[in-house]
């Protein structure tokens, strides 16, 4: 294969290794892992894995559903209450690779704690994630988030909430926006939140967040649109800024080249592409 | 999920037996030249009506553009969305072509304004452009229009491919007070069953497309790869059409330009040849006057 059409748009292997690349939303079976708990995750990574090879990435972190509601499969959630350790043969296959935030259910806060006591507190999960439709999706000023928030700073875990800014309005009564992020994390200025994509349309989510310094806008979840790397690191410091793949649904090319085809340093596309993510989780993989 | 294996079967199931995978390609020139032409069939000049862009500077895209290896890059304008000195707006994008060896133009016509078929008309003679791009949504018309087919008719006439561009932006992100909803591509098939010598190509789409599934209703239609997203999200693209249709589009500088570069090659899926196909050899094939 003629090497120049392989590498097409990208930088250097070299450069590329040189960013310790560290993905904080990766997507595989997003929705539902499949029957067994993990096979549609598993071929979810292989489909990913040239890309993810190309790319030179270090880690990649997704979102396990791990039995508290999230899913609308009741045969699954059970199978994953009385089978918990069915959902970390991924991690078995690419122990080196995966890192996992178990997704929670803010509708249903007692078995979300009690999963926040199974996978931080005894391993081997980072952090959680809060989605933003589903059957798990609550939005995120609701008090529900209160106690768990608390249990999860405990732990040093790290949180990431889902958000979006539709033009038109929000399409689900789960969903969160930047603004409402901020609002939760005005409530606990001592933990750090990541905003998944920024709000998508990003010139108002950086500005939403923008007075919520423990607010971090994560890359990933809209087209490469030009510019917003650039507003990003204007507005918030290349600091509060963390990437995220989405592969596979979304695409090395969208979600690298935001970083890479943005107007900004080397230094900056160091801290957003690995160095900024691996400050957040240093307390918690610390403690293991 | 789709694998290398899936698509083989899903193209072998839609009968295409043109779009088994290693043989995506049409005979392409094995020419070093040929190999390093990368034909970008989808980029604006001017200014995006709702921010600027780092990249709408001209010759800020140029620069990029021909440092990613892009040998000829098809120019619309942004002016042309909502400006309706439409004239005028085709020759600043002609005059800002001129001089700039990888920028062909391809001119605006809303067949909604009086006198559209002069600004055709000027695009073809006046400008020697080889295309049109239209924007039915911005607009305000659709495809069921009866304007619609008679300008494809003297689109053909006078020798004029056209671009319709589904799409400018997510909707999802748009400014609040102007929502523009994708064009509806479902009237299509039967327009052109009427005029069946033109030749359109679909900018900034996504795979929910009806025409996906009628690829063989639609000989003349082809796809740009702008915001065909997901890791396998192209050579899926591909195997669902009939040979040849699909070419390299980026939508820059309104998106990044490295990212629908990264996106054509990042699955390791399409072989050397299905690259240069979509890549260049696929524009070449369907449009040669603009790739003249």
């Amino acid at each position: 294969m003629n090497n120049h059409l392989t590498q097409l748009g990208l930088p250097s292997a070299e450069t590329l290794k040189s960013y310790r690349i560290w993905d904080s939303y990766f997507t595989p079976a997003y929705a539902h892992p499949g029957a067994d708990g993990s096979s549609k995750v598993i071929a979810d990574v292989e489909r990913s894995l040239a890309a993810i090879t190309k790319g030179h990435f270090e880690k990649l972190c997704w979102f396990p559903h791990v039995g508290v509601g999230t899913t609308t499969d009741n045969d699954f959630e059970q199978l994953v209450q009385k089978q918990p350790n069915v959902i970390l043969k991924p991690f078995e296959r690419w122990p080196n690779l995966l890192l996992g935030m178990i997704q929670l259910n803010a509708n249903n806060v007692a078995a979300s704690l009690d999963a926040i006591n199974r996978w931080l507190l005894d391993g081997p999960m980072l952090g959680v994630y809060f989605p933003g439709g589903g059957a798990g999706a609550m939005t995120c000023t609701h008090r529900n988030f209160d106690p768990l928030i608390e249990r999860i700073a405990d732990l040093n875990g790290v949180i990431m909430q889902h958000t979006w800014f539709k033009t038109g309005g929000k399409t689900g009564p789960g969903e969160s926006t930047p603004a409402e992020l901020a609002e939760l994390a005005a409530r606990f200025p001592q933990q750090k939140f990541l905003c998944a994509h920024a709000g998508g349309e990003w010139e108002q989510g950086i500005r939403a967040v923008q007075n919520a310094p423990n607010v971090l806008i994560e890359t990933s979840g809209f087209d490469a649109t030009a510019g917003f790397i650039e507003m990003g690191v204007r507005e918030l410091g290349a600091e509060r800024i963390v990437f995220g793949s989405h592969l596979p649904s979304r695409s090395l090319g969208t979600e690298l080249g935001k970083i890479i085809g943005a107007k900004i340093t080397d230094q900056q596309k160091k801290r957003i592409l690995g160095e900024n993510y691996r400050q957040l989780l240093n307390p918690i993989l610390r403690d293991r | 999920m789709m694998n290398r294996r899936d698509l083989l079967n899903l193209a072998v199931a839609a009968g295409t037996a043109s779009a088994v995978l290693p043989t995506i390609a049409r005979a392409a020139d094995e020419s070093s030249t040929a190999t390093r032409q990368i034909i970008d069939t989808n980029v604006n000049l001017f200014q995006w009506p709702f921010r600027r862009l780092p990249l709408d500077d001209i010759d800020a895209l140029v620069n990029k553009l021909r440092s990613l290896g892009v040998t000829s890059a098809w120019a619309g304008s942004f002016e042309g969305l909502l400006q309706r000195d439409v004239a005028a707006v085709n020759a600043r994008l002609a005059n800002a072509c001129r001089n700039r060896t990888e920028l062909t133009p391809i001119g605006s016509v809303n067949p909604t304004l009086p006198g559209w078929e002069n600004d055709l008309q000027q695009c073809s003679t006046m400008h020697n452009m080889p295309g049109m791009r239209l924007h039915p949504n911005y607009h305000g018309y659709t495809l069921n229009d009866p304007r619609f087919p008679r300008l494809l008719e003297l689109a053909v006439k006078a020798g004029l491919f056209v671009q319709i561009a589904v799409s400018m932006e997510d909707t999802r992100t748009q400014n609040s007070i102007m929502q523009v909803a994708d064009v509806d591509l479902s009237p299509l098939p039967a327009v052109l069953e009427n005029v069946p010598e033109a030749k359109i190509q679909l900018l900034n789409h996504k795979l929910r497309s009806p025409l996906l599934q009628q690829p063989g209703k639609c000989a003349g239609v082809f796809f740009d790869t702008a915001r065909v997203d997901g890791t396998d999200g192209i050579p899926q693209l591909i195997a669902r059409l009939p040979t040849g249709r699909v070419l390299f589009g980026s939508h820059a500088p309104f998106l990044i330009p490295e990212a629908a570069l990264i996106r054509v090659h990042e699955s390791d899926i399409l072989d050397e040849a299905g690259l240069r196909s979509v890549l260049s050899e696929n524009a070449k094939q369907a449009f040669r006057k603009a790739s003249a």
